[in-house]
């Protein structure tokens, strides 16, 4: 009888199907390449999925967006304590239903925010992924408003506000990219208690209520999981978003990059932080490359011009500038960094606006071009050891389909398809080597110390400055 | 009957555990004594380089301490073919990452970067052990910066300065009394022949691992390694004395200092703990994420959410192999608050070993170090670190299963013991800043 069974060709396709079948509804991927689902849920949420065989846990970033181009003094507040009381743990003590379940998931999450978007990153075990839809839910329908929790917000908010977080950076970003899109000017001060005051708990929940959308978020995961059990929980779990839908996909605002210095007063007794922004295409588009080479050859450490000729190294020396890449939806902002003297100040940012202007008469040489490719080559396949690798240029991909349709990829092959002259055009643009907007240079430049002591420090750049304080 | 199994794992292979969860980690020897570690990850392009010597500044001769600190710095300082922090340069260039600290119990050096670029930092590591730069500029130059740092911090940071006191109380009478950096007085007086000559120990390949994790091709990495490291002659072999959990005396010390312009009170906890040798240690840890973990913040929520104290509280974990010390900062504006702080943290701590820890709470703790470890085993260069540590204490190279079964087999009762052997106020060093 078995033989029988063993030579029906009919009954032995069926199990090799049968088995092929299971084998797909588990989602295990072959080989050790993560592979890429996308889908767009009938809630409107975006999700994609990096299935990742080889990692232990779930890696998982939740991006809402925030209009940061129609903000305000009000609106900045509002964001901020709109996040302080969802997420911030001393305030949820005892724990808020959204916070018990982020607990449960595993409890380590971190809330970032730049000026488009909050980002909601979360590791937990696999085990837990039966309860994330619910806790996705949780976010999207908060409820858990308390007068006590939001005024208690507003009291202690610059202490928590600078718990654990790089907040000079953050507000310097904040003033950047306001200036750059030009929605509005900071003429006083950032967040100010007269201005976290005037705020009331019904704002919050409007924001919360326009914002907290799941057609207003980009869902991406990465781990061992089956993307379609995933998607059936969204499915499932996530309530339909209610009207009026999220906005539209606006315009891309035009930049005024032209150069503005702020000055943010912070008594601390540390030399001041310099932030150097400057604008570059978003990731995804193909133009990007040739401005994260650009923005190498001038502060990357060694090989950049601000540390090329001996007077240069003299004036560097004990100084190395780092470099952050902060990606928009719209444009990208290099924010190159130092923590430098008071008396050194002016020096440096003498030095770097001199070797940018160097740019028109001496361009990038064919060896600086190289090195910058070979680091930007070397960073990305440094990249693929960290567990979030991937996941931002998924993220960059989505915001790029918006208005360009289909985008590169980054990676490293990528950076190999830039060309040298596509680089000296950029140069142009992005250091003002030839100005388009005028005589004016380009950069943003945010000083963070005493204003007092900037401002004395200050000979021929005094007059551009603009000074800012926070409470 | 092949086709029946064959059947029968298509069946069951959807409910088998994805992926692997084991590393698979090997080692062989050079003729030279040098170990060697490799822990490959074929999935990645990028490669791990890591020099892990086993001495520390535990093992540094009395009349020398602070030398183990001293290297730290020397290591970027040069070397006979490289100029100072051309190690960095290289590797910068190519898009990777160069770091490296001393410890009590071992010093780790280590580069990250792309896969192909392995020979690089083979090169540059075998350089760095083989000819360090040890003249008496750098040396001098070395020296004064750590001094001029040390001196500063020392100065100017009443919390730096409490801690270090802590310390020296929590581990008296053993080699971690003394701080890492020495006695800057002794320091500022050792001579550079000193300096020299104990390098060789320092260096002494046969107390040297070297870790290699990430993707590489393992005959082009043994040639390179060859190439680069067999040369290097053994040094002056000292063995390297066996670990041993240590016994901290039990003896409660409290201390009050008065410092004027101080804004916050402040109170430092220093708690003995249990080595990283000994079995008690992941106990131990579980109590320190339950207590003081941010993501947790027990304390936090019992001081200011429970009791509206409005204190700020800090926390650190030596995380050195023969014995340990936890230490709870607890500061604020109000003296009375943090005197009512000191009070609830006493009864919270003996609570602790009389009543078990709740299921939800310990799953919360369990699943958070398990997140962790796992991330830990994630990021080469962590990687590095925790094999070296654990062949450096055990002479085992795989742990992974181990430590993950252990964690998941942590029950309440193991706390609650833990607990009460370790946060007894007989195990306790107080120190109290109070302001004008």
């Amino acid at each position: 009888m078995s033989t029988a069974i063993r030579n029906l060709p009919l009954c032995r396709a069926g199990c090799l199907l049968g088995g092929m079948l299971l084998l797909l509804a588990s989602g295990r991927a072959f080989g050790a390449e993560p592979r890429l689902f996308s889908f767009a849920t009938s809630k409107g949420l975006a999700v994609k999925v990096l299935q990742d065989n080889e990692l232990p846990f779930i890696h998982a970033q939740l991006l809402i967006y925030l209009d940061g181009s129609t903000q305000n003094y009000a609106s900045l507040a509002i964001t901020q304590l709109a996040v302080m009381n969802m997420f911030e743990r001393s305030l949820n003590s005892p724990p808020s239903n959204l916070m018990g379940m982020l607990q449960r998931q595993g409890g380590d999450f971190l809330v970032e925010q730049n000026p488009e978007f909050m980002k909601i990153s979360m590791n937990f075990l696999p085990d837990r992924l039966g309860s994330f839809s619910r806790l996705l839910k949780e976010i999207f329908t908060y409820q858990s408003f308390h007068l006590n929790k939001f005024n208690l917000s507003k009291e202690r908010f610059w202490p928590l506000f600078m718990k654990g977080r790089d907040w000079k950076k953050e507000i310097a970003l904040t003033l950047a990219y306001q200036q750059l899109v030009g929605n509005f000017y900071f003429t006083r001060g950032f967040l100010l208690q007269e201005i976290l005051d005037g705020i009331n708990m019904a704002q919050v929940r409007s924001f919360m209520l326009k914002n907290l959308r799941p057609d207003n978020a980009l869902l991406v995961l990465k781990g061992k999981v089956n993307p379609y059990f995933i998607l059936g929980m969204i499915e499932k779990d996530l309530p339909s978003p209610a009207v009026p839908p999220a906005r539209e996909r606006r315009e891309t605002p035009a930049l005024n990059a032209a150069r503005k210095i702020f000055i943010l007063n912070v008594n601390a007794p540390e030399p001041p932080m310099v932030y150097w922004f400057d604008v570059a295409p978003p990731a995804a588009d193909a133009a990007f490359l040739p401005y994260a080479i650009g923005n190498f050859s001038l502060f990357g450490f060694p090989g950049g011009r601000i540390y090329h000729s001996e007077r240069n190294r003299f004036l560097m020396e004990g100084y190395k500038v780092d470099t952050d890449t902060i990606y928009l939806k719209d444009f990208t902002l290099f924010c190159n960094y130092l923590r430098v003297n008071y008396g050194d100040l002016e020096n440096f940012l003498l030095l770097v606006e001199q070797e940018r202007k160097k740019f028109a008469a001496r361009p990038i040489e064919r060896k600086e071009y190289l090195d910058a490719l070979n680091h930007y080559i070397g960073q990305a396949q440094v990249g693929t050891s960290r567990f979030s690798y991937e996941l931002q240029a998924e993220i960059d991909r989505f915001h790029g389909q918006g208005t360009k349709g289909a985008a590169p990829r980054p990676g490293p092959e990528l950076f190999q398809e830039v060309s040298f002259n596509r680089v000296l055009q950029a140069m142009d643009e992005q250091m003002g080597a030839k100005p388009k907007s005028g005589n004016r240079e380009k950069g943003i430049v945010v000083l963070v110390g005493n204003a007092d002591q900037v401002l004395n420090s200050l000979k021929f750049l005094k007059t551009e400055a603009l000074e800012l304080s926070v409470d | 009957m092949i086709k029946a199994r064959f059947f029968l794992w298509l069946l069951f292979a959807p409910l088998m555990p994805l992926g692997g969860q084991t590393l698979a980690i090997s080692s062989f020897e050079l003729p030279n004594g040098l170990r060697v570690i490799l822990a490959p990850s074929s999935n990645l392009q990028a490669a791990s380089v890591c020099v892990y010597h086993m001495r520390g500044a535990r093992l540094e001769p009395v009349d020398a301490r602070g030398i183990s600190y001293l290297y730290q710095y020397l290591m970027f300082d040069g070397n006979e073919n490289l100029e100072p922090f051309d190690h960095v340069l290289f590797i910068n260039k190519m898009g990777g990452i160069v770091s490296g600290r001393v410890n009590y119990d071992n010093a780790v050096f280590y580069d990250v970067l792309p896969a192909q670029e392995i020979n690089v930092a083979l090169w540059l590591e075998s350089e760095r052990l083989k000819s360090l730069r040890l003249n008496d500029a750098n040396i001098d130059y070395q020296k004064n910066q750590i001094i001029t740092r040390i001196g500063r911090l020392l100065e100017s940071n009443p919390g730096f300065r409490a801690q270090t006191w802590v310390n020296s109380r929590v581990f008296e009478g053993s080699a971690y009394e003394i701080p890492l950096y020495g006695d800057l007085n002794r320091l500022r007086s050792l001579s550079n022949d000193r300096v020299r000559d104990y390098y060789q120990h320092f260096q002494n390949l046969g107390n040297v691992l070297l870790i290699i994790t990430g993707k590489f091709d393992i005959n082009e990495l043994r040639s390179g390694i060859n190439k680069f490291f067999q040369d290097i002659p053994p040094g002056r072999r000292a063995a390297n004395p066996v670990f041993s959990a240590q016994n901290q005396r039990r003896s409660h010390v409290a201390k009050n200092w008065l410092l004027s312009g101080l804004k916050k009170h402040f109170v430092v906890y220093g708690i003995k703990a249990p080595a990283k040798i000994g079995y008690n240690f992941m106990y131990f840890d579980f109590l320190r994420y339950y207590l003081t973990d941010p993501r947790l913040a027990r304390l936090g929520h019992i001081l200011n959410a429970v009791n509206k104290l409005d204190v700020e509280i800090e926390s650190g974990f030596t995380d050195y192999m023969e014995a340990n010390c936890l230490t709870i900062q607890v500061s604020s504006s109000k003296r009375f608050n943090l005197e009512k702080a000191k009070y609830i943290i006493e009864k919270e701590l003996h609570a602790l070993g009389n009543i078990p820890i709740s299921n939800n709470d310990m799953k919360a703790v369990r699943s958070l170090m398990e997140i962790d470890f796992l991330k830990g085993m994630v990021s080469l260069e962590e990687r590095c670190l925790r094999i070296g540590e654990y062949y450096h204490m055990f002479g085992e190279l795989n742990f992974y299963d181990v430590q993950l079964r252990r964690l998941r087999r942590i029950t309440p009762y193991d706390i609650m013991e833990s607990a009460k052997k370790y946060l007894l106020k007989e195990n306790q060093v107080i120190l109290n800043v109070y302001g004008d």
